[in-house]
């Protein structure tokens, strides 16, 4: 069976599967659903209109034996920037895809009335199924339902409260290895645009599936190999490692020593409070509590940053408390407490939003007086706003920007609509390269111009020094790399140091695909993905204007260092 | 005013075996004899391949950087280190 396109349409609930054309044979991931968008959504049409399209996408290498490698890409035109969108995350639901052998799903069109659905896909086809006594309710309980109704053995993606109120906060959620609703495409309000098309969930139950084709088993085999390798011996990714020991959220005290972890919506970069959220709180409190950590997010990953997270008590599952959720609901909203943070987050998942956009929300909704600063238990309750879909939780749904606007808040933290992640600008000036330049709006994971800076993987800069253009561009470029892959980004730390094991992910590539890849050949094609996504943005109407920090960053200076965000607009349009 | 020093995961255990909690071990070092990054490690008996990140003064830094009273110095453990001390830009005095 060759690899297939699923597409769906919504306005009559009909549902085909295509063959795979011949020019997206080599594509995966990011790279198939900026591919799709590009070709088939109008640049200028309404994100949660009829034209616009959600395309879900599996890597190359997903679904197969290659490690730490379950990513899915889901694609739109985002209603939070008005440009293209890729948000991805790991899951099951990826795999499941992959071994399916569903290159795409296309999801177009736009069901009239308010009826919500489901769609399940099966190896015997698709079927809509009426969705609508889930709606209004919290995923937590929903995914309950569902793998109870459809098997322990499916896979589930679906939107919440947030999408139904048609945010642009929500996220597309997937479900983890223990069918919690905590694994999110979060950026960028795509759960909006499925919900606007009428679907609500997609369960996919891959039993009989024939497995990912891969054209030369050999060339797979040793590449992985080589891949494995690196990722057992390198610091980071290594068992024992500091991501598998403390999660991402052992970045909480060094960025914070670096004086780069914003607090009170980005007002200071250091704060002796964040010390009782660190990574070493968190993992000494999961296993006091009888939570679990490590924990892998989709199965065959050795990194193994995840976690379950749960209450004093050891119930109550939330799922990853992520380093930037815990910062976005954390420091940046003053709460210093990891049970505050973990409720929030916990909200985030139930109520289907992206925790950096939510924290970046209530953050500005704070300086906006709606709330105090620190105020952890009113945070939640503003959470609670969204759930009972009153007009301020309509407002708080849609994100940082409006919400800073209807609240008279001048210092918002957005580019292109999107809210800034965990680094301070001012602090870490080529992450702030990225958040202005990359086509997703402020996003850090599009370039992780993090990684050599602070922790000091794949090159020598300094985090204060302005000059980052040429290091924010290969970054992204590899980054966008990546994510066509199907890797987590996470192998970056290893593959940057070790170069077998970047050879090593070329060879897994060309296994799968029976091409003779090399490394030069990362580079431009994560050039010409992300070369697809600027001529999207620029038909959406971006031009370099939008490609800059908000004004504060550059007026007000940032303690502890007192720097302001000071690359040139000329270095920052060199960038691409 | 002494130099303010930020033990911070394992490496508390070098000042505190029984050290619990995962806030740092915060030590006010008044000693005339340390002029050095690398003075503090010896004082404490710290290997630097126990060490992965140095900040002073919220400055990356490394074990030949400076250190003068009123200095804040924090020094992380291996195993809470993302980098690698070949690749780090590092302020450095020598």
């Amino acid at each position: 069976m060759p690899k297939r396109i699923l597409r769906v349409n919504m306005t009559n609930l009909e549902s085909q599967f295509e063959d795979l054309p011949a020019d997206y044979a080599a594509l995966g991931g990011r790279g198939m659903t900026s591919t799709i968008v590009a070709k088939e959504v109008p640049p200028t049409c309404n994100p949660l209109g009829i034209h616009n399209k959600l395309v879900f996408a599996p890597g190359i290498v997903t679904g197969t034996k290659a490690p730490t490698s379950g990513r899915l890409s889901v694609g739109g035109k985002s209603p939070l920037t008005g440009g293209i969108k890729e948000a991805n995350a790991g899951t099951p639901f990826a795999q499941m895809l992959a071994r399916m052998r569903i290159g795409a799903i296309i999801i177009e069109g736009k069901h009239a009335g308010d009826d919500y659905y489901l769609l399940k896909i099966t190896m015997d086809g698709t079927e809509f199924i009426k969705a609508n006594k889930w709606v209004g309710k919290g995923l937590y309980g929903v995914y309950k339902d569902l793998f109870k109704e459809y098997g322990d053995k499916v896979g589930i993606s679906g939107v919440g409260i947030a999408a139904e109120l048609l945010g642009a906060m929500s996220g597309v959620c997937f479900n983890d290895p223990e069918g919690l609703p905590s694994r999110y495409a979060g950026r960028g309000g795509l759960g909006a645009v499925m919900a606007s098309k009428g679907l609500k969930f997609i369960i996919v139950d891959d039993t009989g599936a024939p497995g990912v084709e891969i054209a030369n088993e050999e060339v797979f085999s040793q590449g992985i190999k080589k891949l494995r390798d690196a990722l057992t011996s390198h610091d980071v990714t290594k068992p024992g490692g500091a991501l598998n020991s403390y999660g991402t959220a052992v970045l909480v005290n060094i960025i914070n020593e670096a004086g780069g972890l914003p607090q009170r919506n980005f007002s200071s970069g250091q704060d002796e409070g964040a010390e009782k959220v660190s990574g070493e709180a968190k993992a000494e409190e999961i296993k006091k509590r009888g939570g679990t950590r490590p924990h892998f997010c989709n199965p065959g990953c050795i990194i193994q940053c995840s976690e379950v997270w749960v209450k004093p008590n050891g119930k109550d599952p939330v799922g990853v408390l992520e380093y930037e959720s815990v910062w976005a609901l954390g420091p940046n909203c003053a709460i210093y407490n990891l049970d505050d943070i973990g409720e929030l987050n916990r909200a985030c998942n139930d109520l289907g939003t992206d925790t950096i956009e939510a924290g970046d929300t209530i953050a500005v909704a704070m300086e906006g007086g709606l709330i105090e600063f620190g105020d952890g238990k009113g945070a939640i309750k503003l959470m609670d706003e969204i759930r009972k879909k009153t007009p301020i939780g309509k407002i708080l749904a849609q994100g940082t920007e409006i919400t800073g606007k209807v609240f008279g808040v001048t210092r918002i933290p957005t580019v292109k609509g999107q809210g800034l992640p965990a680094y301070d600008p001012r602090a870490i000036k080529g992450i702030g390269v990225t958040f202005a330049t990359t086509p997703m709006g402020a996003d850090h994971t599009a370039g992780y111009a993090i990684a050599p800076e602070i922790l000091g993987v794949g090159g020598k800069l300094d985090p204060l020094s302005p000059e980052k253009a040429e290091v924010s561009r290969n970054l992204q470029f590899a980054t966008a790399a990546i994510d066509a892959s199907g890797y987590c980004l996470f192998i970056a730390f290893a593959i940057l140091d070790i170069p077998e094991g970047l050879q090593g992910v070329v060879e897994s590539l060309s296994g799968v695909l029976g091409a003779n890849l090399t490394v030069d050949d990362v580079g431009p094609i994560g050039k010409s993905i992300i070369d697809t996504e600027l001529e999207f943005n620029k038909k959406a109407g971006f031009t370099k204007i939008h490609d800059r920090l908000p004004e504060f960053f550059l007026e007000e200076k940032l303690p502890p260092h007192n720097t302001v965000f000071d690359v040139p607009d000329d270095d920052l349009d060199s960038v691409f | 005013m002494p130099i303010a020093l930020k033990l911070f995961g394992d490496l508390r255990k070098k000042v505190d075996p029984k050290v619990s909690g995962t806030l740092p071990l915060r030590l006010k070092i008044d000693d005339p004899e340390i002029t050095w990054v690398s003075d503090i490690l010896r004082k404490f008996m710290i290997e630097e391949n126990e060490v992965s990140h140095i900040f002073v003064n919220g400055r990356f830094a490394g074990f030949r950087k400076k250190v003068s009273r009123g200095d804040t110095v924090a020094l992380f453990p291996k195993n809470m280190g993302l980098l690698y001390k070949w690749y780090f830009k590092r302020e450095e005095d020598e």
